[in-house]
């Protein structure tokens, strides 16, 4: 074959590796990797674990590799063959279990960025759970959850309801509703309100707040999973709601019996999965919000586990 | 790109309580509800800048949640007509065609007003204050008031005049700000007479003078690209650097604009402002933080650095042009003189190029060449960092010609820095050949930065004043060209026009310095 001649400049930001074990999973996190390689020029390296097959590569900076029998070994020797040495590695672990998993656990200490998704295998609370306790014993890593950086609108949505006079009820606070598809986005907000307001866990479905009254908290499983359609938060003198609107286009703001605002809307900002995981690259390792969030969620869920 | 990891400070309620859930949330601006005025909202700016602009923030959600805007001009709207003509231009002027539509729209036209208004007529003013009130009551905009004065630059002064005796120049409730357009002044003596209008009334810390060059990202990388990185500042001075270039160039005339330009010309619609602040930015010292003030100390010191050139030496350091009929992309274009609104006889400048020196420890002795001009041949904004040439040939046979290292940071059109090295050309023989490496923050990071405007407007909602320019910066520029506006306005002949349009520009800009990059 002919050496091409022809001058290129290559620039490569970080090595992407995206380990998979489901089939379908996989052609959607090709199609996003694809879209985020596109704006961080990157060489990708995906470990198929549905496969066996030798290394197939699409120019330089794409290699898929079917693992499904590879020893844990093999992968990071892999990764430290093809990796550019000069840029961060970033692993995007989609798979259930990351904590007692061979495999994680040989790549992950090459990995400078560590992205899970705790969301997208259950939508119960396990794979949250298995992640607070990773964590927890392994508080060094640079870790980010897709499940948690979804909730950016949500978040913003919640805060703007409490500025300015409003802010008061915060310490009023008697009970948090949660409306979503999936329980791990539920928990990381009432992580987050926790963590931020010094609530501490209290009986199952109740939190203790700074002044170790209850606040109750509900969660109700309803509409398409990794989407929270609705929050509310009671306090002694009003409800404060963010809620999907009809037609689904914007979150709309309100405040029942009481409150100075009228009704605001704010654009949804669904970003898509690429996006995310971009946000998870360019900040998340360093939110230390998250991991205060991470933890309170999970002194949550441990009582919950009290439950019969 | 996703929103930037800007951590914005917990905002005060009016009571000064901290909002515990702000802390760490990755938005811009959000946190300062306001109500905006846009005095001038019937021109165009408003409709094919500013407005955009907002409504752009309103999707992306930068926009504060209690956000209203006033619309203050003299032409006759209601409120209602005047949404419907906000809502007509949003369809013309939104980038990526995105239609104001559904309930984000509704809910930010809800918020729109306006003011059919006479700007000498104090009574409006106090009007002014009545609907802002409302707005505070009805939106919950908190007493944060911005002014934007989208008018006219004569204008200004009456209308900060007003706002002073209606009470709009402070409230007890929140910020008051003004966002002042360019031009500042049309020469050193009106710029100094705008500022002492608007300092009478406003601080330093409320005045907002929008550049909105400065807005674009490739001008904030210079600083990620000089500070971000090591390899760079020990070259960045005298003994590695043998000139410095910055162009800003325009296949463009002057369009519509031909009015506003006949009193302008390149030097001071592009030179005085634009392109020294890309000067400052290039040549100022590591600031101690990315503080506003930090940044605007450097920028400062850089611009007292600069001599203004000598009178008698005006012509050895300048050099000046009109633009006749050519071609550009091979269609033919009149000469400036016959474009609208244009004197026949016009002695107005539409290309200007001048040669300074930054006097200090760093730059001495470097010259820093500055060009502007229309109808060149392509949009070109770049810097161009020439290096030195090696002190020591030693391919003793070779004949061919050793370039220097030139280091290009591409403002416009292709954002991006390219780097010229030399290499040996794969053979037998020591043939050295230049090579580029380029890098394109296009295909670098593939990112659509928002528009200017948009930024400026964020920033100044979030009162970050860093890229705004401050009062003895632009008095500093406006010193530094004083002696070029002098001498020109004081030399009648000029043999206008002096280059086609489409051509590299008039030959006495290529006379002076000789080392132009071609456009």
């Amino acid at each position: 074959m002919a050496t091409d001649l022809t001058p290129t400049a290559n620039v490569a930001t970080m090595t992407i590796v995206v380990y998979f074990e489901d089939a379908a999973i996989g052609e959607l996190a090709r199609d996003r990797i694809r879209t985020l390689a596109s704006k961080h020029p990157s060489r990708v390296i995906l470990f198929d674990a549905t496969a066996d097959s030798e290394r197939r590569e699409e120019g330089p900076d794409w290699i898929e590799i079917g693992v499904k029998s590879a020893q844990p070994v093999a992968l990071s020797s892999a990764l430290a063959e093809l990796r550019v040495r000069e840029v961060p590695v970033v692993l995007l672990w989609i798979a259930p279990g990351i904590g007692d998993d061979e495999r994680f656990c040989a790549l992950a200490p090459d990995a400078q960025t560590i992205v899970y998704n705790s969301s997208l295998v259950h939508e119960g609370d396990e794979a949250l759970r298995e992640l607070v306790d990773y964590v927890a014993r392994h508080p060094e890593l640079a870790l980010a959850d897709i499940a948690y950086l979804r909730l950016a609108p949500w978040q913003e949505s919640v805060a703007i309801l409490f500025d300015g006079s409003d802010v008061a009820e915060l310490s009023r606070l008697q009970r948090v509703e949660v409306t979503c598809g999936s329980e791990p986005e539920a928990f990381y907000l009432l992580g987050w309100l926790a963590s931020r307001l010094n609530w501490s866990p209290g009986d199952p479905n109740t939190v203790r707040d700074r002044s170790g009254n209850p606040v109750e908290y509900a969660i109700t499983r309803e509409g398409e999973p990794r989407r929270i359609r609705r929050v509310a938060l009671r306090s002694s003198n009003a409800t404060f709601v963010a809620e999907v609107d009809r037609n689904g286009e914007t979150i709309a703001l309100r405040v029942e019996n009481g409150g100075s605002h009228p009704q605001r809307n704010r654009a949804i900002e669904d970003p898509g999965i690429a996006a995310l995981v971009e946000r998870a690259i360019l900040a998340g390792h360093h939110d230390r919000i998250f991991a205060e969030s991470l933890a309170a969620a999970g002194g949550i869920l441990s009582r919950r586990k009290e439950q019969p | 790109m996703p929103d930037e990891a800007v951590t914005v400070t917990a905002a005060p309620s009016v009571d000064g309580a901290v909002n515990p859930l702000r802390e760490g949330l990755a938005s811009q601006g959000v946190a300062n509800p306001c109500t905006a005025v846009f005095f001038g909202a019937s021109g165009d700016l408003f409709k094919r800048m500013l407005l955009p602009a907002v409504y752009s923030m309103k999707l992306r959600g930068t926009l504060p949640t209690d956000f209203a805007l006033v619309g203050f001009a003299r032409s006759k709207y209601t409120d209602d007509t005047f949404r419907d003509y906000c809502k007509e231009q949003l369809d013309q002027f939104m980038p990526d065609g995105k239609k104001p539509q559904g309930a984000l729209w509704d809910d930010f036209s809800k918020r729109i007003s306006y003011m059919s208004a006479d700007f000498s007529d104090k009574r409006h003013f106090v009007a002014l204050k009545d609907r802002l009130a409302q707005n505070d009551e009805q939106f919950g905009t908190a007493g944060n008031h911005l002014f934007y004065l989208a008018t006219p630059p004569p204008v200004f002064p009456e209308i900060i005049k007003h706002l002073k005796e209606a009470g709009l120049d402070k409230n007890d409730k929140g910020w008051t700000r003004i966002v002042v357009e360019k031009p500042f002044g049309t020469d050193l003596q009106s710029a100094r007479a705008l500022q002492q209008s608007i300092e009478a009334v406003f601080p330093e810390s409320e005045i907002y003078r929008i550049d909105h060059y400065l807005g674009k990202e490739p001008v904030q990388d210079i600083i990620a690209l000089r500070f971000a990185n090591t390899i760079f500042e020990p070259i960045w001075n005298r003994n590695y650097v043998q000139n410095v270039q910055i162009t800003s160039a325009e296949s463009l005339g002057v369009e519509e604009r031909g009015g506003y330009y006949e009193s302008a010309g390149a030097l001071r619609d592009m030179i005085q402002n634009h392109v020294i602040n890309l000067l400052a930015l290039v040549a100022m010292e590591p600031p101690i933080s990315a503080h506003a003030d930090d940044i605007r100390n450097e920028k400062y010191k850089v611009l007292s650095a600069i001599a203004p050139p000598a009178y008698a030496d005006v012509w050895s350091v300048s050099a000046r042009g009109q633009y006749g009929p050519g071609t550009i992309d091979s269609k033919p274009v009149i000469g400036y003189r016959q474009e609208q609104d244009v004197s026949p006889s016009s002695n107005t400048d539409t290309f200007a190029a001048v040669k300074l020196y930054v006097e200090n420890w760093r730059w001495a002795g470097v010259p820093f060449y500055l060009r502007s001009g229309k109808r060149l041949p392509r949009k070109v904004a770049e810097i161009a960092v020439t290096f030195r040439p090696i002190p020591h040939r030693f391919y003793g046979e070779s004949t061919d010609k050793i370039e220097p290292n030139v280091l290009v940071i591409k403002i416009e059109p292709d954002e991006g820095i390219s780097l010229r090295f030399e290499a040996k050309v794969p053979g037998p023989k020591e043939h050295i050949r230049s090579v580029f490496m380029d890098f394109s923050y296009g295909t670098g990071f593939g990112v659509v930065s928002p528009p200017a405007y948009e930024r400026l407007i964020g920033d100044a909602i979030a009162g970050d004043q860093t890229l705004f320019t401050r009062w003895d910066a632009v008095e500093r520029a406006w010193e530094i060209v004083t002696p070029v506006l002098d001498v020109w306005h004081n030399t009648k002949d000029f043999s206008f026009p002096n280059y086609a349009a489409g051509s590299q520009g008039p030959q006495s800009a290529n006379d002076l310095f000789g080392e132009w990059r071609r456009i």
